[in-house]
């Protein structure tokens, strides 16, 4: 049933969450098609409670389908993906979603930016401000609340969509790519802002990218994903420490992960 | 006085400076030439007629620019309704937008005389005339600023659950603002033309009928101070709307967007 389980690396047998905790996330034999075109072919996966997972795939693979098919927004043409038990028929408020680029809206402040979820799912406002602004403090752009989105730079800006993700208190955060449109520099420095937030947090995050430096740097586990159709075609668990350091990223079992990743989509690049 | 302002009025000085060189300019050669005043009187004679029939002006301007700024009101409250219309049902969009768009060819100025017939020589056929000028390009821009969502932008409130009727008001409607000011200053214009031409044809009052009544009795610096009057009052309009816009529009300045349709 499992794409990942054949697979012949030894780590990748097991693509479960977390052992013994029910998964917060089911992708269950999921297909998706276009008229002819096969997006994504059977693709099943669970995900635990608090964990930190990234799909990683060249661009166009159709993960960013895959993606918006957990958020509800796309319908799978086969096969099911179940919330916490429940199955996803659209979108729903345990969700928060981080996008390739920020989509504030441009006439908000960033405060009001961050309570638009709370405004959609018709929550109290003001109950929800203090909250918003806490999360901004956390991601260092308080200072900013009241400021359009344009006086920020393309780093904050993201920072601020972050927050809005997290605004409603979600069990999963999807991120589609967060971070493929800031420079290599800023983009280092939000992977670790991001799991300093996750630390404290402690959401399911389904993180989407075609970075592998950033899949190994980031997750719990990598689920590595093929050329379309997709498939999910290997696991890798990556057994750093936490809280990761930038430094990790020059040490040894690092990069044995990003060489093992490499290699396991080059091999499918190769079929 | 806040910044912004500061780099407009600045560029203002130029046309200012240039717009009175050439008044001045204008004085001299009348007078030099001796040109006489039933032909083309100067600007210090058409001042002169201002304040001196002031009065007779301002019982005309009035009635004239009531119908106007009724008129302009009719078509940016029926331009975006239409607007909306369009951009939700794409039945209507199909058939009734080709129709609109090839209707422009009409020249509609020269269904004036025709209004006449059906309602009558009194404000009617006036404030029918500017809303239907005044109508196209706010439902053109209207429309186009309804449907110029980012799907990016559209896609994220969908994520956080956000209805249609959210999606309208929260979003479009923002959205579409810039793109209704480019189309209320079109309009605006339109409808003083909508205005003055109808007056033209037949009225027993307005700026439009002064005008001509004035031009009938070759009283030039007459002609000259109403046209004078109606262009200030224009501006004023048309400078009302551009401050509500750069009230309204905070987020970016006006030049972003542009006029994109004429009438």
């Amino acid at each position: 049933m499992l794409a990942a389980t054949s697979s012949s690396v030894p780590m990748s047998a097991v693509n479960r969450g977390p052992s013994d905790a029910p998964p917060v996330l089911r992708v269950d034999g999921v297909r998706k098609s276009y008229r002819n075109l096969e997006a994504i072919r059977n693709v099943s996966l669970d995900v635990g409670e608090s964990e930190f997972v990234s799909v990683l795939g060249p661009s166009g693979c159709g993960k960013s389908t895959l993606l918006m098919m957990v958020a509800g927004v796309v319908d799978p043409s086969a096969g099911e993906i179940s919330i916490n038990g429940s199955a996803v028929i659209g979108p729903r408020p345990e969700i928060g979603v981080v996008f390739q680029q920020p989509v504030l809206l441009p006439w908000r402040t960033v405060l009001d930016n961050v309570l638009f979820p709370i405004e959609l799912l018709k929550l109290p406002r003001a109950k929800y401000r203090p909250r918003a602004m806490e999360l901004l403090a956390m991601a260092k752009i308080d200072d900013f609340a009241n400021h359009l989105p344009r006086q920020l730079s393309g780093g904050m800006r993201q920072r601020a969509s972050i927050c809005r993700a997290l605004i409603h208190d979600p069990s999963i955060l999807l991120m589609d790519e967060p971070f493929s449109a800031l420079d290599a520099i800023t983009r280092d420095e939000m992977g670790v802002e991001l799991l300093r937030i996750w630390q404290a947090n402690r959401k399911t995050v389904i993180f989407v990218t075609h970075s592998i430096r950033e899949a190994a740097f980031l997750s719990d586990r990598v689920l590595v994903m093929g050329r379309r159709p997709a498939t999910i075609i290997e696991e890798v668990k990556i057994g750093l420490p936490r809280p990761r350091e930038l430094a990790m990223m020059e040490s040894e079992p690092f990069n044995q992960y990003v060489r093992r990743l490499r290699k396991s989509i080059e091999a499918s690049h190769a079929q | 006085m806040p910044s912004r302002w500061r780099q407009p009025l600045a560029e203002l000085g130029w046309p200012i400076g240039i717009g009175i060189a050439l008044l001045m300019l204008w004085e001299i050669a009348v007078r030099t030439l001796g040109i006489r005043s039933i032909i083309l009187p100067p600007p210090s004679e058409i001042i002169a007629a201002i304040i001196a029939r002031r009065e007779l002006l301002l019982t005309h301007l009035w009635p004239s620019l009531y119908l106007t700024v009724l008129g302009f009101a009719l078509s940016v409250v029926g331009g975006i309704l239409v607007a909306v219309l369009i951009t939700y049902s794409s039945i209507l969009r199909r058939s009734f937008y080709p129709i609109i768009v090839v209707s422009q060819v009409v020249p509609k100025i020269s269904i004036a005389p025709l209004f006449i017939v059906w309602f009558g020589t009194g404000t009617m056929s006036s404030l029918l005339l500017a809303f239907l000028i005044a109508f196209f390009p706010m439902t053109i821009n209207s429309a186009l600023g309804f449907q110029s969502i980012d799907e990016d932008i559209h896609r994220m409130a969908r994520t956080f659950m956000g209805s249609r009727w959210q999606i309208f008001w929260k979003i479009r409607m923002p959205n579409a603002l810039p793109y209704i000011f480019s189309g209320m200053k079109i309009s605006i214009t339109l409808a003083i033309i909508g205005v003055i031409v109808s007056e033209f044809v037949a009225s027993q009052e307005g700026i439009g009928y002064l005008i001509k009544l004035a031009g009938g009795l070759l009283d030039t610096p007459l002609m000259m101070a109403a046209i004078t009057v109606l262009s200030i009052s224009g501006l004023a309009l048309y400078g009302l709307i551009a401050v509500a816009e750069q009230r309204s529009v905070y987020w970016q300045s006006s030049s972003d967007v542009s006029g994109s349709a004429g009438g």
